[in-house]
């Protein structure tokens, strides 16, 4: 898996690189340089190309659309995935919190019926044949 | 026991409904529509073989289901638990699925906010939000760029296309040079911001004072400080004894 990201980190790489040295030779261009910038264009091209076949490798991934909107604003996709981690933690404790509540409830509502409703509810108790949290 | 349809088909017809005005049998307030007529079983002697009972509430009820609500007693809405999952919200689902290393990576230390800290090599200004030079991924999700060319090279004769004019390029198309401000050390903070006045230390000043005593007390320096004083007042034209000394000497 990581190999592929290896793969296209290094051929993005090296098109940045080259896109900054085309800049570079294109913001004080001199005619002595053309050939050099000629070069560097069919870099770029051959770099497109190589990028382009790193596809067929990485079909199976999928990117969250959300983390596009943290890159397009200029911050870190890396605060998704935190805040995406925090989420998730805090609707677990929440998920938990519900799970326990209901739980006590069951025992607590169990309890208090056969107080009142013995006989029903130990009938209830054999249907169920299950062992209950204790209150 | 009884057979399945039995229990549902009324062993005797029931008495017939009062009808109303329009000949609609009337609705019974509080209670269900009045269904479909009932003629169930139909006239003994027609050909035409028995309409069997509409669908009622009770009948739509599986077997197994009614099964088990026979067996359930004096209760009635019971039913199956639902089966025990070992994965619910009540265990810790980051331990699960073996995410804490990431975690403590993300949400143990804080995470900088700029877009240049998480890819700091990029050259040119990344920043700055996309939507203003039409540099989203956004953009490029909504209108997709045309695919399916293949990529060639330029040749000679394409290659002319992009022979540029000699000398820089303005100021404001110079993009890759812009690079975000890096953030400068606390010391170097510090130290710019007391350049332009800088407090005086105890310790400074005490070590100053300290130099302008130890001159002052040297004796030697004393001592040419005054031949020095001396000889600048002999040779002033104000000092009433140079003259004379001068000419004296004549």
């Amino acid at each position: 898996m990581a190999e592929k990201f290896d793969n296209l980190e290094e051929h993005l790489e090296k098109f940045v690189e080259n896109i900054r040295q085309l800049g570079i030779i294109v913001s004080d261009f001199q005619p002595s340089s053309q050939a050099g910038l000629n070069q560097k264009l069919n870099f770029m091209i051959t770099g497109l190309s190589d990028i382009d076949k790193c596809r067929q490798q990485l079909h199976d991934i999928t990117v969250p659309l959300e983390v596009f909107d943290y890159i397009d604003q200029g911050r870190n996709p890396q605060l998704y995935t935190k805040e995406c981690l925090e989420r998730a933690l805090a609707k677990n404790e929440q998920v938990k919190g519900k799970i326990d509540t209901m739980k006590k409830f069951k025992s607590l509502l169990i309890q208090e019926l056969s107080k009142v409703f013995p006989e029903d509810m130990a009938k209830y108790k054999a249907i169920r044949g299950e062992d209950h949290p204790p209150s | 026991m009884e057979p399945f349809s039995a229990l549902f088909v009324p062993s005797e017809p029931p008495p017939a409904l009062p009808t109303g005005p329009s000949g609609a049998p009337p609705v019974v307030p509080g209670g269900f529509g009045p269904g479909k007529p009932l003629s169930v079983s139909g006239p003994p002697n027609s050909s035409v073989p028995p309409i069997p009972p509409p669908p009622s509430l009770s009948s739509s009820v599986p077997v197994g289901e009614d099964a088990s609500r026979r067996s359930s007693g004096p209760f009635y809405l019971l039913r199956e638990l639902p089966g025990l999952s070992d994965l619910t919200g009540s265990v810790n689902l980051i331990l699960h699925y073996n995410l804490e290393h990431a975690f403590g990576k993300f949400c143990g230390k804080k995470v900088k906010e700029k877009l240049s800290n998480f890819l700091p090599d990029l050259p040119g200004m990344i920043d700055t939000p996309g939507s203003q030079d039409n540099s989203s991924l956004r953009s490029l999700i909504e209108k997709p760029p045309i695919c399916g060319n293949s990529f060639t090279p330029l040749t000679g004769a394409l290659l002319t296309g992009f022979r540029l004019h000699a000398g820089p390029l303005p100021e404001q198309c110079r993009l890759m040079h812009i690079q975000p401000p890096k953030k400068k050390n606390k010391k170097h903070k510090q130290s710019r911001t007391q350049e332009p006045a800088p407090p005086e230390t105890p310790s400074d000043s005490d070590h100053r004072k300290k130099k302008k005593k130890q001159r002052e007390d040297d004796p030697e320096r004393r001592r040419k400080k005054k031949d020095k004083k001396k000889k600048k007042s002999r040779h002033s034209p104000e000092h009433p004894g140079a003259g004379s000394s001068q000419s004296g000497l004549r």
